[in-house]
């Protein structure tokens, strides 16, 4: 049997010899690539949280830094903040660009092209420009404040340096992708099975409900996706943007790591997040294929 | 009792097109009407002007006497059956029928009774949980016409149905529509531009040339007397002679031919079924061609000056390539300035 494998498996090598080595190599570099960058920091890191060495420097198996972790008040409300924020920020990414992208879809002329522009701008603003604009405009004395100081009006609340900060940041700066992949969703439905509805009988609402929502789920589901796991484990929007306290996971492993100079705590933060990004990363993987079942 | 009503009905694109243009057209309760005409000539624009999908730029549209000219689709009486089905692919056989009766708030067991009816009107009793992408190209065709159906519109819509499926399929589907549209006397109004398929469904034919009416009647008598050189060209094949009329006689080349009218140029048309050759000896055409179809046989011949003329012939074997004939019309008909003058 295995021998019979074998010869079958040889045919083909013999007569592609030449191309073999090639495409070996084509794998090969993003394979170790991916095993050096994430699969080993990941292994280590894992192992290094669990692993402890002791003062006596004998290694034993520890749970203590989760244990902290996970009965740490500040840590704990970091994490909130951090799940806060993405759920938020993704509800916010559903309500903005959906009808952005549905605009996008069904109108004509030149007037939606300009549109379009506008709202893929945001993906060539690195996110540090992003930050400063931010604070110009709505940050304290910043130009909105100017504006109503000149008519007379009191100043508004800043949401800069509060929790609304990274949300507005991090919804302006996804909002790029998650238009262009509803919309690219949104041609896969096409006009005449929409004006087959409207034939019978479903109004605009009804046709959106029955007919657009259900062709683009998953589209909404990659979307999403894409954003949740950007937005839970991002760095410089809410490090910029965010309060000092609670602070989103990102800025906290960074501050843990230089400031507190923990590295074992900050591994153990790392753990965690990258344990939540598995859990979206699951659930993702399980609502795509139950709709590829349906 | 359905009667449908255009009256002088416009519509203007944007970049300035004139698809369809002062078009006007009565459908009696029951008939089937189809519109007959090359591609661009503005059916579709009118039949989606009547099913709601555009709006008129000028005129009328009545439905058993309601002015329907400005309600949205989901408002009007007409259900539509679309060139590509146009299934809603995430919804099983079943549900895509059901969705309209859903939304007209009807109990649960009066739409599974309604749909297994009308499945079974078209064939396709027990396909109700197949999803749309396991059924054949005539299978989602049929669908789409029971999702219209099922709804019982006052006006059923067709554009160009069957234009996607093949020879055979299209004639089946042809005689079921027919049947069904009959057996249910629902007024109906069809798009094709199949000119078989309009002479073997249609009770009225209606022939559009750049968005105007060329000639409306019934199948036979627009195949038999067209009443202009574009309806002549169009339906069926015809010899189209352009010559010169002089003391009676028409004349092409070698080829005249006694006409009583007015001197002056004119079109003179032939049905090659109706052009009937004898070899001879001082010949006024050249054979080209002889194609033996079987039952009959065609003849491709030139004038002198290469006018290509065809004539439909009983025996092919008489004549063969290179053979000088004259030509003998049985029945012609004669136009100038787009009018009919003479008919034989
Ligand atoms: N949305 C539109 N915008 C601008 N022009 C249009 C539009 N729809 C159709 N037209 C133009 O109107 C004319 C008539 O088009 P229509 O689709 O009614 O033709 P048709 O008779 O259905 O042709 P076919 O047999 O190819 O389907 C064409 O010249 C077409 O280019
Ligand atoms: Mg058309």
């Amino acid at each position: 049997m295995s021998e019979f494998v074998e010869r079958a498996v040889s045919v083909p090598a013999e007569t592609a010899a030449g191309r073999r080595p090639i495409g070996l190599l084509l794998v090969a570099i993003p394979v170790f690539l991916v095993i050096w960058l994430v699969i080993w920091p990941a292994i280590n890191a894992i192992s290094r949280t669990i692993w402890r060495t002791d003062a006596d420097g004998n290694s034993s198996f520890d749970l203590s830094s989760y244990a902290f972790f996970f009965s740490d008040r500040y840590s704990l409300d970091n994490l909130a903040i951090t799940l806060w924020t993405t759920l938020v920020c993704a509800v916010l990414l559903l309500v903005i660009c959906l009808p952005i992208a549905l605009y996008l879809r069904f109108s004509h002329g030149r007037l939606p092209a300009y549109v379009q522009a506008l709202a893929i701008l945001p993906m060539f603003v690195p996110s540090i420009i992003l930050a400063f604009a931010f604070i110009r405009v709505l940050g304290p004395n910043g130009m909105v404040d100017i504006l109503l100081n000149a008519v007379g009006l009191p100043k508004i609340r800043t949401p800069y340096l509060t929790p609304w900060g990274p949300v507005i940041g991090l919804v302006w700066d996804n909002i790029p992708l998650t238009v262009l992949i509803l919309l690219s969703g949104l041609g896969s439905v096409a006009n005449q099975s929409i004006e087959a509805a409207r034939d019978v009988g479903a109004n605009t609402l009804r046709v959106f409900w029955h007919i657009i929502l259900p062709r683009i789920s998953n589209s909404i589901l990659v979307a999403l996706s894409f954003s949740v796991l950007g937005i839970f484990s991002s760095f410089t929007l809410p490090y910029l943007l965010g309060p000092a306290s609670p602070e989103m996971l990102g800025p906290f492993m960074q501050r843990t790591l230089r400031d507190v100079q923990d590295p074992i705590g900050a591994m153990t933060q790392a753990v965690v997040a990258f344990g939540f990004c598995i859990l979206f990363g699951l659930f993702y993987v399980r609502s795509v294929a139950k709709n590829r079942g349906k | 009792m359905s009667v449908l009503h255009i009256a002088e009905v416009t519509k203007t694109f944007s970049g300035g097109t004139h698809a369809v243009n002062s078009f006007s057209l009565d459908v009696a309760d029951g008939e089937l009407v189809c519109l007959l005409g090359p591609s661009g000539s503005g059916k579709s624009t009118l039949l989606r002007m009547v099913g709601g999908f555009e709006q008129p730029t000028s005129g009328r549209i009545t439905i058993d006497g309601e002015d329907v000219t400005h309600l949205p689709p989901e408002r009007r009486p007409t259900g539509m059956v679309f060139q590509s089905h146009a299934l809603w692919t995430h919804m099983n056989v079943f549900k895509n029928l059901a969705f309209g009766l859903k939304l007209r708030r009807m109990p649960a067991a009066e739409i599974r009774e309604k749909v297994e009816a009308v499945l079974e009107l078209v064939g396709l009793a027990g396909y109700g949980d197949r999803m749309t992408n396991q059924l054949s190209g005539g299978q989602q065709q049929r669908v789409a016409l029971a999702r219209s159906l099922v709804l019982e519109p006052k006006i059923l819509l067709l554009d160009e149905p069957f234009a996607s499926l093949d020879q055979h399929l299209r004639e089946r589907l042809r005689e079921e529509v027919r049947d069904i549209q009959q057996r249910l006397g629902i007024t109906t109004l069809f798009v094709t531009h199949g000119q078989d398929e309009a002479l073997s469904m249609a009770d009225r034919i209606v022939v559009m040339a750049n968005g105007k009416t060329e000639q409306i009647g019934r199948p036979d008598v627009v195949y038999r007397d067209p009443k202009t050189p574009f309806v002549a060209g169009f339906i069926g094949t015809m010899n189209l002679v352009e010559g010169e009329v002089k003391n009676g006689h028409f004349a092409r080349s070698d080829f005249s031919f006694p006409l009583s009218i007015a001197d002056g140029p004119a079109t003179l048309a032939i049905r090659p079924e109706a052009l009937d050759l004898t070899v001879s000896e001082t010949p006024k055409a050249k054979v080209h061609r002889v194609t033996d179809y079987g039952s009959h046989g065609l003849v491709d011949l030139d004038l002198a000056d290469g006018t290509r003329l065809k004539s439909m012939v009983a025996h092919p074997d008489l004549f063969r390539t290179g053979q000088g004939v004259d030509l003998e019309p049985r029945a012609v008909a004669a136009y100038r300035n787009n009018q009919q003058i003479f008919r034989s």
